[in-house]
Parts: C-alpha cells; structure tokens; sequence
C-alpha cells in the first residue's frame, strides 16, 4: 500500500482542517487514487460537511489502494498549525498505523490514528431555487451585522435580488445586496425563497474558512437546508450544508 | 399543609427523643458497628480535606443505611433518621494522598460486598448535637479519629480488578463497574476515595457524586445518538419525597432539558439547563441533579434502544423539607421511567399533560422551556 500526498503551502489544509473542526471532533478521510474526501454530521444533525480534495490539488500524489484513516481533529489542527504559510505539508500512513505528517523540510511529526468510526452519510437531496455567489469577506460581514440583533439569518430572493435579515428580542436588521457590484458574483432564482439559518453553524465555519475561499456560492430553497461551497486550491472544494429553522 | 419549618422540627424532636434513649451511643469517644459500608470525603478545608468512615452504633446488616437504591418508598423521615444514624469519624488528609494505612483501610472497606464490622475510637466524644437546615444533606455526629480498626473484609471482583489495574483511566474504571451491575451509589465511593483511574486522588463526594453520574449518563448518550427516534410523544410522572417529576420524551434528536422550580417564602423559583447531542459545556445551574436525572432517563432510552427529546419538570415542594442528596432526584427518575407512561400525539399536549399534577402553570413551564425554541431546527437528517 503507498499512500503519500503533499500540499504546497499550508493554508488550505488548514482550512479544511479547521472547517471540520467546527462540527466534529474526530474525522475519518478516505483517501483513493482520485484524492482525499471527508464527509461528516455534527453530533446534532444540523450541519454536514462534504469535502473533496482531488489529487491534481496536490503537488505530489500517490494512492494505490483505497484507504481510511481516522484523526482526532484537535491533534491534528495543533500540528498543521506548526506550519508556516509556505511551508508544504506532507502526509503518509507509517506501517505501525501512526499518520506521518512532513511540515516544511525538516519536521516530521508522527501522530496516533483513531479507529474510524465513520459511517455512509448520505448527502441531502434539495432541487435548490436560489444560488448567490460573493466574496467570502463580504458574507462573513453581513453575518457580523446581522448577529448584532439576531441567532439566525434569513435569506431571501426575488429575481435577481437578495437580501439578509435577523430579527431579535432587541431588533432587527435588513441588508440589501445589488447585482453586479464587485462583491456579489451572482444572484438568481427559478423561484422566491427564503430560508432562516442559525448563525451559531454559520459564523464559525465561515471564519474558518476564512479569506481562503475568495469567491463562495450559497445554494438554497425555502425551508430547506442551504449549501455552501467554499473553493479550495482551485480545485478542491468544501460543501458545508446547514439545514433550516422552521415555524412550525 | 404542613410547612419546612414544622417538618424539620418534628424530625429534630424525633431524633432528640432516640436521643434520651440511646445517647450514649451517640456521644461517646468510641463507637463500634458495622459500617454498611460506607466513607466520606469532605470538601470542606480542599485540597487537606476531612475523609473517614461512617459506623452507625449497630452491628449486623447496616447495609440500607447507606444504599439509596434500596430506599424506594421511604419518607423523608426515614431516610433522614438513617443518615442520622451514622455517625462520621475524620482526619484531615491532602487529596493527593491514597496510599498510607488509614485511607488504604478506607479503599478496602469500599471495595467490601458486606457490612464491616468496625472499632473507631475518637479523640475527644462526639456531640451528638445536629442542626438540621435547608442546604445540606444531614448526617449523624462527627468525631476526629484516634484509632480505626475494621474486620472481615470481603471484595468485589469487578471493583478489585479496577483498583488493582493502574492502565484503566478514571472514565473507563466507571464505566467497567456500571456495566459490571455494581450500584452508583458504590461506584461513587470508590470514585471518592481514590480507587479509580491513573492518577489518583481524594475526591469529596458531593463532586464524585456528580462526576459518576455525568460519565455514565454521557456514554449512555453515545450509544443511544446511534437509536431510531422514539415515535409517539410518551410522558412519566412520579413522586416522592416533597419532589414531583414528569418526564416528557418526543420524536428527536437527542435534546435534554430540565427545568426546577422551588418554593421560597412563597415565591417561585426556577433554574434550567440544557443540552443538544453535543452535551453541555457549561456547569449546569441545576448541578447534581442534571447528571443524576439524564442518567435516569437514558437508562430507560438505552434500554427500549430507542433515541428522543427529553424534558423534564422536577417541582420541589415546600415538604422537601430537608435535602437528602441528589440520589432522589436519579431514584425519583428511574422510578417515573418505571410507571406506564401516557401517550399522546402532540408536544402540547404532552406538556400539558406534565403540567397537570404540578402546581405551576403549563405556560409558566414553556417560558422557561429553551426546546420550544430548539425544535424548530431541522436536521440534514430530515431531507435525506
């Protein structure tokens, strides 16, 4: 079995590894000869995480034999943060089952795999109505100015319009976007939807990803669960899906 | 309806007339009995804490004096008359310390599956005189120990193989000995005087207490996230002791809340925590008794394999006149679990249903009730 893949640079490692970290706190990967995926719920079953890291994301990749391995999420992130910003991180499975982990060209941590526990998650099935795409660092702030009144965030759009609001004991806000401004890619819908998301998911995730994913798409119906895909390394992607909050 | 103030009195008159009778056993420089067996580990003075055994001044089978598992339907009166039986021998002694002679006694008696016939002899005689108030668990007179002797121990096996292998930590000591049928109230004894984990240390019993029950009951929710959802709405009601509980399980996710509500000088008050299949990371206002009531509930979950929302109302009546410990309050669940539930088909009606036979207002029950809020998350789960 030859299982080895290096990064370039460390950030978006840490990115995906800190996405994780937000909803679990043991992750098995699967790794085949197409690349690196992640799939995991949180203990709640509100929010899922579906990542895919295709070999051609790597500077170097070898994967003869499908493989699992199991991380406990806090050991792993404490390592990949030894890393600098260019610092490559390299990563293989030792014959004792201890994961090999290569940070720049001369730190070698060997670190202790958990047994994986992981099951077949399967993935949601939503027909979505709505996409809006914008920057990341655009999105963070509207969850910043709607957390100053509000748990949970509404989106809702009409046409080729958009807006975010939240309601709290102390008030509520509304933000507008406009197509074609810099930061706002896309805005479109087959259909009127709005959909209210709890911003103690949204934040986190959001901050952990972090100025790394440029540009993000938001994909979502009314009252259903909404899909947002993070880029990373150009190629590979994080899928964070977060279902609804209801009147009932 | 009689009040706190009457009810302790007529416990203190009680004990002052055993008193008359026997009170040269209670006020002595020695006693000898057969402890049921039972230890205790003060907090107060942490980390040099008072730890020692409990003799009541009786030989022969002592054991229900200290084993609430085995107290299911006695009055408070009762129960507070065998706390008072026993009476408290201490040292002072740092928590790090659970090795020496005395607290190696300690661990044997703990381990022991019978009463053990027990000699202390105290420096100065005991005073039999108690006070009984609202806040702490009574218990009988206290004497500073002298000497200590005990005879004929005879052990469990599951807790001397825990005791003995140093490689199991605290967490999975605990669980071994649950699983093993041992009773909490034992495995906390053990917890308390330093027989469990790696590292060992003293541990005063009320956070032992604590500590056992939030162990058990956190692996207990482990296995049951792994459960199909419950599919009706199901509501248990039991009292005892001046405590009235109802237990409403529903169709979800594993989500646990309990809401208290107490009487003082007439005013209502109320405390309430909660958790989400995350668990809680926060100390719980309603401490002890949020750990002892999850295990209680996840017992019964765990048992029938299935997974629900719980909440739970646990009233405390002016006749709860003297805390005896948070044991009733896992006693008091396990036996709600235990009755024949009604089931209905609405979470409003099952509220309404547990609100029935409690003083308080169902409405007044919601609006300290974080779930209604919670419910009105979807899982990813829902749109597979």
């Amino acid at each position: 079995m030859t299982f080895e893949a290096k990064t370039s640079g460390s950030d978006d490692l840490k990115a995906i590894i800190s996405a994780i970290s937000t909803l679990v706190e043991e992750a098995t990967f699967v790794a085949t000869a197409e690349g690196i995926t992640f799939r995991g719920m949180d203990p709640s079953h509100v929010a899922l995480i579906d990542i895919s890291w295709p070999n051609s994301a790597f500077e170097k990749y070898e994967c003869d034999s499908d493989i699992k391995f199991g991380v406990r999420i806090d050991e792993f992130s404490k390592l990949i943060k030894r890393a600098d910003k260019k610092d490559s991180i390299e990563i293989s499975i030792s014959e004792q089952n201890m994961l090999l982990v290569t940070v720049g060209k001369n730190k070698k941590y060997k670190m202790r795999l958990i047994e994986s526990s992981a099951t077949d998650t399967p993935l949601p099935k939503i027909p979505y109505d709505s996409k809006i795409i914008l920057s990341s660092s655009r999105f963070d702030k509207i969850l910043g100015d709607v957390q100053v009144v509000s748990d949970y965030l509404t989106i809702h759009t009409s046409d080729s319009k958009a807006d975010f609001s939240g309601k709290g004991d102390s008030g509520e806000v509304v933000i507008e976007l406009e197509k074609n401004t810099d930061e706002i890619g896309e805005i479109s819908s087959k259909e009127d939807s709005t959909g209210t998301y709890s911003l103690e998911y949204l934040n986190p995730v959001v901050k952990a990803v972090g100025a790394n994913a440029g540009q993000i798409t938001c994909e979502f119906s009314s009252a259903k669960p909404i899909r947002i895909e993070f880029k990373v390394a150009n190629i590979g992607r994080i899928h964070f899906y977060l279902a609804p909050r209801v009147e009932s | 309806m009689s009040t706190a103030k009457d009810i302790r009195r007529a416990i203190l008159e009680k004990w002052h007339e055993n008193l008359s009778k026997y009170g040269n056993l209670f006020s002595s420089n020695s006693v000898s009995g057969s402890s049921p067996p039972s230890i205790f580990v003060g907090s107060y003075n942490y980390p040099k804490v008072f730890v020692g055994p409990m003799v009541p001044p009786i030989h022969g089978d002592t054991s229900f004096l200290d084993t609430p598992e085995k107290w299911e339907g006695k009055s408070l009166e009762e129960i507070i008359n065998f706390r008072l039986n026993l009476i408290r021998g201490v040292k002072k002694v740092s928590i790090n310390q659970t090795d020496g002679r005395y607290i190696e006694n300690l661990q044997e008696i703990t381990m022991s599956s019978k009463p053990i016939d027990s000699d202390l002899q105290f420096i100065k005689n005991t005073s039999a005189n108690i006070s009984l108030n609202g806040e702490s668990a009574p218990f009988g007179p206290i004497g500073e120990i002298k000497s200590a002797k005990f005879y004929n121990t005879s052990a469990i096996k599951s807790i001397e193989k825990v005791f003995y292998d140093k490689d199991f930590n605290a967490k999975d000591a605990v669980l071994h000995l649950y699983n093993s049928g041992i009773d909490i109230s034992k495995i906390q004894k053990c917890f308390s005087i330093g027989m469990l984990g790696e590292k060992r240390k003293l541990v005063p019993t009320k956070w032992s207490i604590t500590a056992t029950d939030d162990i058990i009951s956190k692996s207990l929710t482990d296995k049951i996230l792994n459960f199909s959802l419950i599919d009706s709405y199901k509501v248990f009601t039991y009292a005892h002791l001046g405590n009235y509980f109802s237990v409403v399980l529903f169709p979800h996710r594993w989500i646990y809340q309990i809401i208290e509500a107490w009487y003082s000088n007439d005013i209502i008050g109320f405390g309430s925590d909660i958790e989400d299949a995350r668990g809680i990371n926060y100390a719980p206002v309603t401490a002890g008794a949020y750990f002892a009531a999850k295990l209680g509930v996840t017992e019964y979950l765990l048992k029938n394999n299935i997974q629900s929302g719980v909440i739970i109302f646990r009233e405390i009546r002016p006749e709860y006149a003297i805390p005896v410990g948070v044991w009733q309050v896992r006693e008091g669940i396990r036996s709600a679990m235990k009755q024949i539930p009604i089931i209905t088909d609405t979470l409003d009606n099952a509220l309404t249903l547990a609100s029935n036979k409690t003083s308080i207002s169902k409405s007044e029950w919601i609006s300290k009730c974080n779930i209604m809020k919670l419910i009105h998350q979807k899982t990813i789960a829902d749109f597979f």
